[in-house]
């Protein structure tokens, strides 16, 4: 356990974005290798290597992939879910940033798998400089031959496309994504049980097959080294690495590739240890995820059983660390302000709560809390929670809830007296 | 929808429902009503599920990995709206888990509701506040800012929109996107910012505004011509017919203290569904215009003066008895059928003249019936049934969602199921390319020619399609002749070849695999084709183009006037009497009735509901005639362009005021009943001809619109079946069994 580097091995590696230095680290040999397999077998390989869904659900990949119908007569696309926006996650632009020839490789290996003719990327509109580095490295092996008319000099064809979304946080879920893919507004579309998967019926109608980033940079390493070599790393159901993007009060905050099942706290010592005081709390999965006490933290391991036995979940990697002078509710001010400003409008729970949380918070925060205003907080957590249209206002409420259980004290002393319980030294700052 | 049944539960009550209904659909049939704002049968589900209101708790079966299968309990509760119901499913629509989700969301519907209810046109009749009185929190808990925006902005000239009120359920969003077709409102900003608008900087000009009105569940869209008018609880109503055009859309007429206050939907399934179109739903104001003709007037020298009926009637009965079989009678298309079948009586029984016309363009070819059939039968017109269910659908000359609204939205509805195919053949800069509903926008092809070549368009319609079927074999030879003829080419008329190749191509349709084909292609000739010279030429090529297709083909000239197919019917006519039986002698046209008062042989002119001056083809040539004409009588509602020429103006009552029967552009023969009293100096259209009859010594005896529709129904064959136990609510088609062999 501990730091393990697969996608990350690299990562220094001067030149690694480009296809030629890409190439000397092993890069395309998975997609030469999967073209010379079949379908099937290069699907049996993802299956043995146990890899889940890394953009947060956790979804088994390979369950997804078999799901794609490879032999019916329809165009087919592959997706890659590169409009990282989860707050405190970062893990995806590096990346596309740094070695895109990773990503676009493990594109053209799935487009294979599924035979899925058409591929898009598409990536947050903020992330220019690595559209820039996807655009290049699709030059690249355009040029190359591993995309376009018959990929690896096989009879599989693939072309990949660049789409920049438009800043948009909800364009992340998946359903919202092909909406806004296809032209349309960002808003999620329906799902089981009301509508067939994506797999089936994606985009245009057609069977699209959508991945996160980083699930897609761990194919051709699988398909390369084999299935088996993944699911040896990692715990009994989570197998392989996964990214963190480790921010907050550590001494080094950065990207840092870890053994799924890693203790929590081997990871705050990777990123340099807590600064400015001792461990006060951590979201361990982005800010859509339950923050931990440090008195949980300890015993947490960073798998996505561990995570959800702990109240929370291992989400998209977005690990932030606060120390003892962090104001929970001044925290939980920013996060309901940006679900607030972020819930796309749809429907009437998210819409419409995430604003009243908001303003609650600001209410609050400026000294006029009442006391019913908690218990308010988390029946509205509540009226939201697992009656949103998508996990938007789920990922809304729950920190929120969480935050109330965990540390009601400080709502407390915020509403008794207006002020933060921390006095100066608080962070973050009410604005 | 799949035929395949399921077994559900519902609340304990086992049911069996079709696969893939949805279970707010299935709740209905054993009287569970499940509260929701969003959900409509007629709009879209996938953009749809929004509002939450409609969630219940669903189990359904699982497949264990040992292939045991158990039913569980999903984690979430579902929108029932958006749920299609599947074997084995299990739903509870009342468990305490709902009764309070249900209560949270209207809690977060109503806390940026401005709660205006008193001063609401929705107040009383709104989804929001009937669910929040069954299902919702008495009080709040809201204690911040509510959301402000300007009020009643005003999104075009007949809708407002107050942005304070909408619970953005976007029924209004996906009617103008799924069912109108014009795509203008959307929504605008995100989250709570969200608002309904047209697209930045532009107005919503559809011609189907007037439906988001009543799709909207709270008061957020309003009629610009009712707001402030009434309250719901004030108002009467009465199932009534639109009379704006000749679709016949079935109306709800709200009426208060005696007077026209607004129209709303009235379902008919097999005519309008549940839609309007502005054009009716705003034009009915009509109805509440206060420059009605109160009494007859009679022409003194250069102006009228107000006579009492006896005087008027007196008048008229002279002129019209000394006119005899030189007397004559046009318009007739906003009349109701009992009045038209009285006023041909007077004509052709008692004054012996032959000379009706309904029709006002230049050319007078028999389209009445339809295509009559070889034995001389006549055929009902296409319903909009079958046109849903037509294969291939060819506008030509028509702007259709203007003229024919429910006919456009009829095979909007089969293009985006995937089952027609539609060809729009227009002048450019015709209406068709400035509608924000149109065919064009989902025609497999668009052929546009220079204006004025609508002959030349058809010849060079039909040669394509002998181009492309490559025989011209079941053509007549005066056919052959006649396309012979055509020397010019596509572009000397500013038409594309490929244009017409690909218009033809569809319309010739694959060859099919059965020696007969089933589908059927229907082609409509539009208002702009009708009223140019060339009528004759424009039947015989497209004519032709149907037969020669491998559809089975069908050319129209639809109805355009809400009683127009009444008066073609009940013989309107010179050359056909009622039910299309020939009438010898054959009388005078439109045409020749007009040249016929000024060189004497017409003397006396009725001229009924139709503004003659505005409709004929050729106005100047119109008022000329009228201008000559030694006497004429108008009978209308208002002081009209040509009730301005006339002698004798006689004031009728309208719609509102009175029974009556409309024949719509389907053949479908639809009772509208009265709302509320006329205005004591005006009379009934048939009642005048009745007294005109009685005065020239030839008494009919009805006493009522019931008396005449049964004597229709007993003597006008093809509307046997018509008769008036036989409408009910959503009226009949005329059929013609009954003259066969004749």
């Amino acid at each position: 356990m501990g730091e393990l580097r697969v996608l990350l091995e690299h990562r220094d590696t001067p030149g690694i974005e480009t296809l030629d230095v890409y190439r000397s680290t092993g890069g395309y040999e998975g997609l030469a290798r999967a073209v010379s397999m079949s379908r099937a077998d290069v699907i049996a390989e993802v299956k043995a290597s146990g890899l889940r869904g890394r953009g947060g659900a956790g979804f088994p990949t390979w369950i997804k992939w078999q799901g794609i119908p490879a032999d019916a007569p329809m165009v087919r696309y592959v997706v890659c879910n590169a409009d990282e926006g989860e707050p405190g996650t970062f893990k995806d632009r590096e990346l596309m940033l740094k070695q895109p020839h990773m990503v676009v490789e493990g594109m053209a290996i799935a487009g294979y798998a599924t035979n899925a003719r058409y591929g898009f990327v598409y990536i947050r509109g903020e992330f220019l400089e690595s559209a820039q580095a996807i655009r290049r490295a699709i030059d690249e092996a355009y040029a190359q031959g591993y995309l376009g008319p018959g990929v690896c000099g096989s009879s599989h064809s693939f072309d990949l496309f660049v789409h920049m979304g438009a800043g948009s946080y909800e364009c992340g879920e998946e359903t919202a994504l092909m909406s806004s893919l296809m032209g349309e507004r960002g808003q999620p579309r329906a799902k089981p049980p009301h509508a067939p998967l994506p797999v089936i019926s994606g985009l245009w109608q057609r069977p699209t097959l959508i991945n996160n980033v980083e699930t897609y940079s761990c194919v051709p390493h699988i398909i390369r080294r084999g299935g088996a070599w993944y699911a040896s790393m990692g715990t009994e159901r989570s197998k392989g690495t996964k990214l963190f993007s480790v921010s907050g009060h550590v001494k080094r905050p950065g990207n840092y590739e870890i053994e799924l099942g890693t203790p929590l706290p081997e990871l705050v010592e990777l990123a340099g240890g807590v600064t400015g005081g001792s461990l006060k709390a951590v979201i361990p999965g982005g800010s859509s995820v339950p923050i931990l006490t440090a008195a949980q933290c300890g015993d947490v391991r960073l798998d996505y059983e561990s995570c959800q036995a702990a109240g929370t979940m291992l989400g998209s990697g977005g690990f932030m660390v606060f120390n003892e002078h962090t104001d929970i509710v001044a925290l939980m001010h920013v996060t309901a302000r940006f679900y607030a400003h972020e819930s796309c409008g749809k429907c009437t729970p998210c819409r419409e709560g995430t604003r009243w949380m908001y303003q609650i918070f600001r209410r609050i925060t400026a000294g006029q809390g009442r006391p019913e205003d908690i218990d308010l907080l988390l029946s509205i957590c509540n009226n939201i929670d697992g009656r949103s249209y998508c996990p938007l206002g789920d990922a809304a409420a729950w920190p929120i809830r969480a935050s109330i259980q965990r540390f009601r004290d400080e709502y407390e002393y915020w509403i008794a007296n207006g002020t933060s319980p921390l006095g100066a030294t608080a962070t973050p700052k009410v604005s | 929808m799949s035929a395949e049944l399921v077994n559900i539960v519902i609340n304990g009550v086992p049911l069996t429902v079709p696969a893939g209904e949805m279970i707010i659909e299935s709740a209905r049939r054993i009287g569970v009503e499940i509260p929701h704002f969003c959900y409509h049968p007629r709009l879209s589900k996938e953009a749809g599920a929004n509002c939450r209101m409609c969630l219940v708790e669903v189990s359904a079966p699982r497949r264990n990995p040992d292939g045991s299968v158990v039913v569980a309990k999903m984690p979430k509760p579902q929108t029932s709206c958006s749920l299609p119901a599947s074997e084995g499913m299990v739903i509870e629509t009342e468990t305490p888990a709902i009764v309070e989700a249900r209560r949270g969301i209207l809690e977060f519907l109503l806390i940026n509701h401005p709660l205006d209810c008193p001063i609401c046109d929705r107040g009383g009749e709104c989804p929001l506040q009937n669910n929040t009185l069954h299902y919702g929190p008495p009080t709040t808990r809201f204690v911040e800012q509510k959301r402000h925006l300007p009020k009643a902005f005003p999104l075009s000239d007949y809708v407002v929109l107050d942005r304070e009120r909408c619970i953005h359920c976007a029924r209004c969003t996906r009617f103008s996107g799924d069912v109108a077709g014009d795509a203008q409102l959307g929504f605008l900003k995100r989250g709570a910012d969200m608002e309904v608008s047209p697209h930045t900087g532009e107005r919503f000009t559809s011609l189907f505004s007037g439906n988001t009105i009543e799709l909207c569940p709270v008061g957020a869209l309003l009629s610009r011509s009712y707001r402030f008018r009434g309250r719901p609880w004030d108002l009467m109503t009465q199932k009534s017919v639109c009379t704006q055009c000749s679709n016949g859309c079935n109306i709800k007429l709200d009426h208060r203290a005696g007077r026209f206050v607004r129209v709303n939907a009235r379902v008919n399934e097999a005519v309008n569904e549940e839609w309007t179109c502005d054009r009716g739903k705003f034009g009915m104001e009509y109805l509440a215009r206060d420059d009605r003709l109160q009494a007859p007037l009679i022409r003194r020298g250069a102006r009228f003066e107000q006579a009492t009926w006896d005087e008027a009637l007196a008048v008229v009965a002279r002129a019209l008895g000394d006119a005899g079989a030189k007397s004559a009678f046009l318009g007739g298309t906003r009349s109701a059928n009992e009045d038209l079948y009285v006023v041909q009586r007077l004509f052709r029984e008692v004054l012996a003249s032959n000379n009706l016309d309904h029709r006002m363009g230049p050319d007078f070819v028999a389209v009445g019936a339809g295509a009559m059939a070889s034995d001389g039968r006549p055929t009902p017109p296409v319903s909009f049934g079958e046109l849903e269910d037509a294969s291939v659908f060819v506008a030509f000359g028509a702007d259709m969602a203007w003229e024919q609204p429910m006919a456009y939205l009829r095979l909007r509805k089969a293009w985006r199921r995937g089952t027609i195919r539609l060809v729009s053949v227009a002048a450019k800069g015709s209406a068709e390319d400035e509608r924000p509903n149109s065919l064009a926008s989902m025609a497999a092809a668009v052929v546009r020619h220079d204006a004025g070549h609508e002959v030349e368009a058809a010849w060079l319609m039909l040669r394509q399609v002998v181009a492309a079927i490559g025989s011209d074999d079941p053509l007549t030879d005066e056919v052959r002749r006649q396309l012979a003829g055509v020397k010019l080419s596509p572009e000397a008329i500013g038409c594309s070849p490929q244009e017409l190749a690909t218009a033809a191509a569809v319309i010739v349709g694959e060859a099919p695999a059965e020696p007969t084909a089933t589908g059927k292609l229907a082609i409509w000739i539009g208002e702009t084709a009708v009223r140019r010279p060339g009528m004759k030429d424009i039947l015989a090529a497209l004519g032709a183009v149907a037969a020669l297709s491998r559809y089975d083909g069908r050319v129209s000239v639809p109805a355009t006037e809400v009683n127009e197919q009444g008066a073609r019917d009940l013989g309107i006519s010179p050359d056909t009497g009622p039910g299309y039986r020939a009438v010898r002698p054959a009388g005078l046209n439109t045409a020749a009735i007009l040249s016929g008062v000024a060189d004497g042989s017409v003397r006396a002119l009725w001229i009924s509901g139709t503004d003659v001056v505005g409709r004929y083809w050729d106005p100047p040539a119109a008022i000329r005639a009228l201008e000559a004409c030694p006497f004429l009588v108008v009978t209308d509602l208002h002081l009209t362009p040509t009730a301005q020429m006339a002698d004798v103006v006689l004031p009728v009552a309208s719609v509102a005021e009175r029974n009556g029967t409309f024949t719509n552009v389907e053949g479908r023969v639809q009772q509208f009943l009265k709302a509320y009293d006329p205005p004591s100096g005006v009379r009934q259209e048939w009642r005048i001809a009745m007294q005109v009859a009685a005065r020239l010594g030839s008494a009919m005896h009805y006493a009522s619109s019931r008396e005449m529709l049964a004597d229709i129904a007993a003597t006008v064959p093809i509307y046997v079946g018509c008769g008036p136990d036989a409408l009910g609510d959503e009226g009949k088609r005329w059929f013609a069994e009954e003259v066969a062999g004749q």
